[in-house]
């Protein structure tokens, strides 16, 4: 229950775009396995979101992250 | 995604590897060369970023390293085609990626990249203050039974930071 609580949207309060080159910011909303966790989880906004899910799938493509763990 | 009424120039970014059996100078010619091949197709380049040498999240093509280079320019839509598909033929470059983007000024991008520090490393002391919180409780709750334990979880959570920071790398 705890984790369903609502969280902030990191780019809303930090009043910043989705960047795909910000690898740093985006590392925070993968888990693990490297895989995307659902908005529940990251706390974003739905808009936010889909501009996230985007923004990573085009930063594994430049091997800026992986897109499995090791 | 709406149709641009205007049928004017619109910005792009372009961000692509360099394989590592290049050396650094030798990779700047090649990148000065792509380049040129961009403005060859009427594109006007309006800002440059070189990234140096960087690890690869993967292998491609057996390269671990890569040098990256950004680059911005101003092209019409109808050339973009053209340009994406001679960086794809150009064996000297491992990968690339255009995308649209709106138009900055060098002073908004250098705003936005502090914001970006900032932001990270704002919610990145938050995120250590918690889960900091969170091991020392049940430590302090653990200690009377078994100081071990206690010892264990702070290792591991130094090896957690030592691995992330290496990632970030």
């Amino acid at each position: 229950m705890n984790n369903k609580k609502q969280k902030d949207c990191f780019y809303c309060v930090n009043q910043l775009d989705v960047d795909y080159k910000d690898v740093r910011a985006l590392r925070r909303f993968v888990n693990f396995y490297m895989k995307i966790l659902p908005g529940d989880r990251t706390g974003i906004c739905a808009w936010h979101q889909r501009k996230l899910t985007q923004a990573i799938k085009r930063a594994r493509v430049m091997a800026l992250l992986a897109p499995t763990h090791k | 995604m709406s149709k641009s009424k205007a049928s004017g120039p619109s910005r792009y970014e372009l961000l692509f590897i360099v394989p590592n059996n290049y050396t650094e100078d030798e990779a700047k010619v090649i990148i000065t060369k792509a380049e040129a091949a961009i403005s060859e197709q009427g594109a006007q380049i309006v800002y440059r970023e070189f990234w140096g040498k960087k690890k690869l999240a993967y292998v491609i093509k057996q390269n671990h390293y890569g040098y990256y280079n950004l680059c911005e320019f101003d092209a019409e839509p109808a050339s973009i085609l053209k340009i994406d598909r001679n960086l794809r033929l150009s064996k000297e470059i491992l990968r690339h990626q255009i995308i649209s983007i709106p138009v900055v000024t060098d002073a908004e991008r250098a705003a936005i990249k502090e914001k970006q520090n900032q932001a990270s490393a704002k919610t990145d002391k938050k995120e250590e203050k918690t889960v900091k919180e969170k091991m020392i409780k049940p430590a302090v709750k653990a200690e009377k039974n078994d100081s071990n334990k206690a010892e264990l979880k702070d290792l591991d959570e130094k090896l957690e930071g030592i691995l992330n920071a290496k990632d970030l790398v």
